[in-house]
């Protein structure tokens, strides 16, 4: 058995003193994807929030450990240098701060935080230039506020931009695939299976079976009610597709 | 009495024992006299501004006991040494007015050019004495108190006069430096007349040398754009916490002029700008733009009367203000629409950014409208970063400062895009840069380190 990239023990979080995540468990070992499904409220984008420490959310119990580290011990920039990319269901609009200033802040930081001297301006260009190329992203972007006037489907190919660039050991999508036509589908998912490799793991939160035909998972989970209540096979997905959560919410409740 | 009313009344009383013994021009000791002569009944008609942020309030101000240099004794300053600061790429004309004397450079006077008059308002050339009068007296008739008292006072100033279709390529560098050993008054004017048709952009660099002795300067610009004419101003206040600025901009355009009109402040004390823009002629355009980014306890009130009674003008109107700490920011925003003034277009914008948890605003955004057929709007925010955008840019790995300073930088982006003059637009970007790199220091220390970069330069 090779080992743990994330392990997430018993974890409990809530909103302004609700209890969303009633107890999660979830380990993730290096080059395997993982889709997370569930009906609406279940606690799926809580539990990517939490993960990537989004201060809205309050951990109130349980714990998370990331390669060895206290994962939620860390800053949200912290996470990030350590390998953590959380691709926004809704990416955030920031007028007045171009995508190059933001890119190139975010690169040199990581680098600060391992002590590398910050990329030469050229070095810089052509990395974008690579990192662009993996989601077919436009250039005019580039000079652009980040995400502003964005296209949904040009928002989310930014992500997959991003991650690109960061090189994350653990990606987390969520809902990367609401507000996309079938074709940007197809450019984000192609983008994330290209960035696939044996070191790094996916997280894919999704409500639908559509997206995980094209990014295969291994494991499938069912949240609800902010638990794990179910975890299987791709062919879990497939169930669900036809049979609807109805049938883990009887089983669930009438437990 | 308050103390500001005791000392105005001193002021007058001190005048009027000189009796016309100033070593000062004729033209300035007339304009000293008609100033009395209205100092008492605009005194009495002074009412504290409602809205004004209330320690920048003339009557708050004032009430310190400053001294005035009557005598017109020298400063310890050296005008040429003491200045390094400048702004890189920028080939100007520069002239220096060291607390309240004006001095040329050699800058100045290697580079004057036929139609453009550069001097003291002690040597105003005499084809152009009775012109200036009639700009210098103009604030006299607005009942104001402040503007009186600095025409009472007034030993020295800049006229930057140009002449009818002269169009000036270099920018015009005024730099008002303060450094006096005791609390000092001074009284400061600059006269710009831009004559039909002429072209003038004009940068003016507040700086102080003391960060212990208090002083107040009062500042009045006088801008005269004839028609068809073309006037920049940019102010960069980048002064200490002992400096108090009581700062008005009086301005009148003729038709089809166009005025810009720039404050940035970088560092001060307490500071109150007035602009005060008269829009007679018709098809004008004015532009009114200001950004301030405030710590500690410093104080920045912008209060501006836009008025317009010619046809067909627009103005556009944007401030912002970033507040650190427990710094104060003010703006008042009255534009006034005459009854003949048909198809006006303004706008104002007011917006800022409350980043200390101590920090205040006070907007009040006023339009009088007497005519049917205008455009006007006008709007003001007061708020804090998005807290989204914060919390995105650290998943990306920016930590926390470094976002909030580039967040607080993008606030102010298109503030300082309105600069059409390319090299002070990027030097200001990198003041303000570095500047918010240091916004939680203290306003004494200068954050923006200007001095020291050049001179390493």
């Amino acid at each position: 058995m090779s080992e743990e990239l994330l392990k997430v023990t018993d974890l409990r979080a809530g909103i302004e003193g609700k209890e969303i995540l009633r107890g999660i468990n979830l380990t993730i070992r290096p080059g395997e994807v993982h889709a997370i499904m569930g009906p609406n409220g279940s606690g799926k984008s809580t539990l990517s929030g939490v993960l990537a420490g989004d201060p809205r959310f309050t951990v109130t119990g349980g714990s998370a450990s990331f390669h060895g580290v206290d994962l939620l011990a860390l800053s949200p920039e912290d996470r990030s240098h350590e390998g953590l990319f959380l691709s926004f269901q809704y990416p955030v609009e920031i007028p007045g701060v171009t995508m190059v200033n933001f890119m190139r802040a975010a690169i040199n930081a990581k680098r600060k935080y391992f002590n590398e001297a910050p990329l030469s301006a050229g070095d810089f260009l052509k990395m974008m230039r690579q990192k662009r190329a993996v989601v077919e992203l436009d250039n005019k972007l580039a000079s652009r506020s980040v995400n502003e006037g964005f296209s949904g489907g040009e928002k989310k190919r930014n992500e997959i931009f991003q991650m690109a660039v960061l090189e994350p050991r653990l990606s987390i999508l969520d809902e990367t695939d609401s507000g996309l036509d079938i074709d940007a589908l197809r450019i984000v998912a192609g983008g994330v299976n290209k960035l696939r490799t044996e070191h790094n793991a996916t997280i894919v939160i999704t409500h639908y079976q559509r997206l995980l035909d094209y990014i295969k998972p291994d494991f499938v989970h069912i949240l609800y009610k902010g638990r794990i209540v179910y975890s299987g096979g791709p062919e879990l997905a497939l169930e669900l597709e036809e049979k609807g959560y109805d049938w883990i919410k009887e089983q669930v409740d009438n437990q | 009495m308050t103390a500001a009313e005791k000392n105005f009344g001193q002021y007058s009383a001190l005048m009027a024992d000189f009796n016309g013994q100033r070593r000062v021009a004729p033209l300035l000791e007339k304009l000293s006299q008609e100033a009395a002569a209205v100092l008492p009944a605009a005194m009495a008609s002074y009412r504290p501004d409602p809205m004004g942020v209330d320690a920048a309030r003339p009557d708050k101000l004032f009430a310190p006991d400053y001294g005035v240099n009557l005598m017109r004794l020298g400063m310890p300053v050296d005008a040429a040494s003491a200045f390094k600061c400048g702004v890189p790429n920028l080939n100007s004309l520069l002239c220096v007015v060291a607390n309240d004397t004006f001095h040329s450079t050699t800058q100045l006077e290697r580079n004057r050019m036929e139609g453009l008059t550069i001097c003291s308002l002690n040597n105003v050339p005499a084809a152009l004495q009775s012109k200036v009068y009639e700009v210098l007296t103009r604030s006299l008739k607005n009942s104001d108190p402040v503007s009186a008292l600095n025409s009472l006072l007034l030993n020295d100033g800049v006229l930057i006069h140009v002449a009818a279709g002269v169009k000036v390529e270099k920018a015009i560098q005024i730099v008002n430096l303060s450094n006096p050993t005791v609390p000092l008054l001074s009284a400061r004017r600059i006269v710009v007349m831009a004559e039909e048709g002429s072209d003038v952009k004009i940068l003016l660099c507040d700086h102080s040398q003391t960060d212990t002795v208090e002083h107040l300067n009062v500042q009045l610009v006088d801008v005269d754009v004839a028609a068809h004419a073309h006037v920049e101003l940019y102010d960069i206040e980048e002064a200490t916490s002992t400096t108090r600025r009581c700062w008005q901009l009086h301005a009148r355009q003729a038709s089809n002029s166009h005025l810009s009109v720039n404050t940035t402040y970088l560092h001060g004390g307490i500071t109150r700008n007035e602009y005060h823009v008269d829009v007679p002629g018709d098809y004008a355009h004015t532009e009114l733009s200001g950004l301030a980014i405030c710590g500690g306890e410093q104080v920045v009130d912008n209060q501006v009367t836009l008025t317009h009674t010619g046809k067909h003008c627009t103005s556009h109107q944007l401030f912002k203000n970033a507040l650190f700490d427990c710094s104060r920011g003010g703006f008042g925003g009255k534009i006034v629409v005459g009854e003949g003034a048909v198809f006006t277009d303004a706008s104002q914008t007011n917006r800022n950014l409350l980043a200390g948890d101590d920090a205040r605003m006070t907007a009040a955004p006023q339009l009088e409208i007497y005519c049917d057929e205008v455009k006007c709007s006008h709007g003001a925010t007061t708020g804090q970063l998005d807290e989204r955008a914060l919390f995105y840019m650290q998943t990306r790995g920016i930590p926390s400062e470094e976002a909030r300073r580039m967040l607080t930088q993008a606030f102010m982006v298109d503030v300082i895009d309105n600069i059409s003059f390319e090299v002070l637009r990027q030097r200001i970007h990198m003041l303000v840069e570095k500047r918010l790199a240091g916004a939680g220091a203290s306003c004494g220390s200068c954050a923006a380190g200007c001095h020291t970069d050049e001179s390493a330069q």
